[in-house]
């Protein structure tokens, strides 16, 4: 009970970035699993071919965060950054939370309706959530390099998050 | 939390101990967590069958995808903070210091002077044969998912080979401690064998 309060501490501090090392001392994979799965899952039914009842689907997207914030790791640690591998899958995987609320909006959006409105709304709660999850992790992530470095560190998690927010905003259902 | 400083300690199980078994009677073979015991082994166990029976049971890839995760995010969790502890008193975790540096902690449990806390033979095998085998096979089915191109399976067996491989990499160093090197207890075990088998030779060929 004691790791579900820390999960629940960490999700609140992304929605509220404050320069906390909550985050980043007690580090757990927890969050980005629980996360990972439910976008995962409401990434489903989607216009993609539906033989393979959305299969293949499922699977990518989770290749797609889990690889994609290895890579971002990777190339934090290559530019000579002190965070820790686990701390750096931590933040990356926490701060897909906006998205994730977004997807939900997105799906409930979509159950009024697929016209011109209702893509604008879309879009303008997948953008600034992208721009919030982009923010909370930069916030925590770019102050382990020197300063000279942050635009390099910064770009792949623009980059990371951009892809996640292209699928969910590309998403239709059948 | 009881920390213990100095490693003088901690008793230098050997991990190959299957011929001390005569001169421990004193200790029991009944099972002590039975509880733990289960859970340990039925985690595992399930995500394996779930593998195995998922075009059976269910013909959704992803209700099976997920289970199988879930019942291995569940194993990983139970097997590092709750049975290792309590059937083999053993435990590893990342420690990061205020200065946030990270480093990992291996500890064994101290054999206390009445012995009321050794843990029993049933326990440490029914432990050690859970955490052996099945990395082991869920490697086996990463080999036959690669060859066989089903790659959508893929992810989910990596992930069990990652999060089982942990599993038993954390335990064997906590076991080893951490002042003997893996790699050089490894060469010194196969090196004895070595031994043993180029002995038998020479007498089969002398006599």
């Amino acid at each position: 009970m004691r790791d579900l309060k820390a999960v629940g501490k960490k999700f609140v501090h992304v929605m509220y970035p404050k320069k906390s090392s909550a985050l980043l001392r007690d580090w757990d994979l927890w969050g980005p699993l629980v996360l990972c799965v439910s976008l995962a899952l409401m990434l489903q039914g989607g216009s993609a071919d539906s033989k393979d009842d959305g299969g293949p689907q499922f699977a990518e997207v989770f290749v797609i965060i889990w690889f994609g914030a290895v890579v971002i790791t990777l190339n934090s640690k290559l530019l000579g950054g002190t965070i820790s591998f686990f701390q750096s899958l931590c933040v990356l995987g926490y701060c897909v939370l906006p998205l994730t609320v977004a997807m939900l909006v997105c799906r409930l959006v979509l159950l009024a309706g697929s016209g011109t409105v209702s893509f604008v709304i879309r879009l303008i709660v997948v953008v600034a959530m992208f721009g919030w999850s982009t923010l909370a992790s930069t916030a925590f992530l770019a102050d382990s390099q020197p300063p000279n470095r942050k635009a390099l560190v910064v770009y792949p998690i623009f980059l990371f998050y951009f892809v996640i927010s292209w699928m969910i905003l590309t998403f239709t259902p059948q | 939390k009881l920390r213990q400083g100095s490693n003088d300690d901690i008793e230098d199980v050997s991990l190959f101990d299957a011929d001390d078994d005569v001169s421990r009677r004193s200790k029991k073979s009944k099972i002590r967590h039975p509880v733990a015991s289960f859970f340990h082994l039925f985690f595992r166990v399930s995500a394996i069958v779930v593998y195995l029976l998922c075009e059976l049971l269910t013909s959704s890839f992803i209700a099976c995808m997920v289970t199988i995760i879930l019942l291995l995010s569940c194993d990983f969790w139970a097997v590092k903070n709750v049975t290792g502890r309590l059937m083999v008193g053993l435990r590893w975790w990342n420690q990061v210091d205020d200065d946030g540096r990270s480093h990992w902690v291996f500890e064994a449990r101290k054999v206390s002077a009445q012995g009321s806390k050794t843990s029993s033979e049933a326990e440490s095998r029914i432990f050690w044969l859970g955490l052996i085998t099945c990395p082991m096979i869920w490697v086996i089915f990463a080999f036959s998912a690669l060859f066989s191109f089903k790659v959508k399976w893929l992810a989910v067996v990596v992930m069990g080979v990652v999060l089982q491989g942990a599993n038993l990499y954390g335990y064997i160093r906590c076991k080893v401690g951490s002042r003997k090197n893996l790699t050089s207890m490894a060469t010194s075990y196969l090196g004895k064998q070595f031994l043993r088998q180029t002995v038998a030779k020479e007498d089969q060929t002398a006599s």
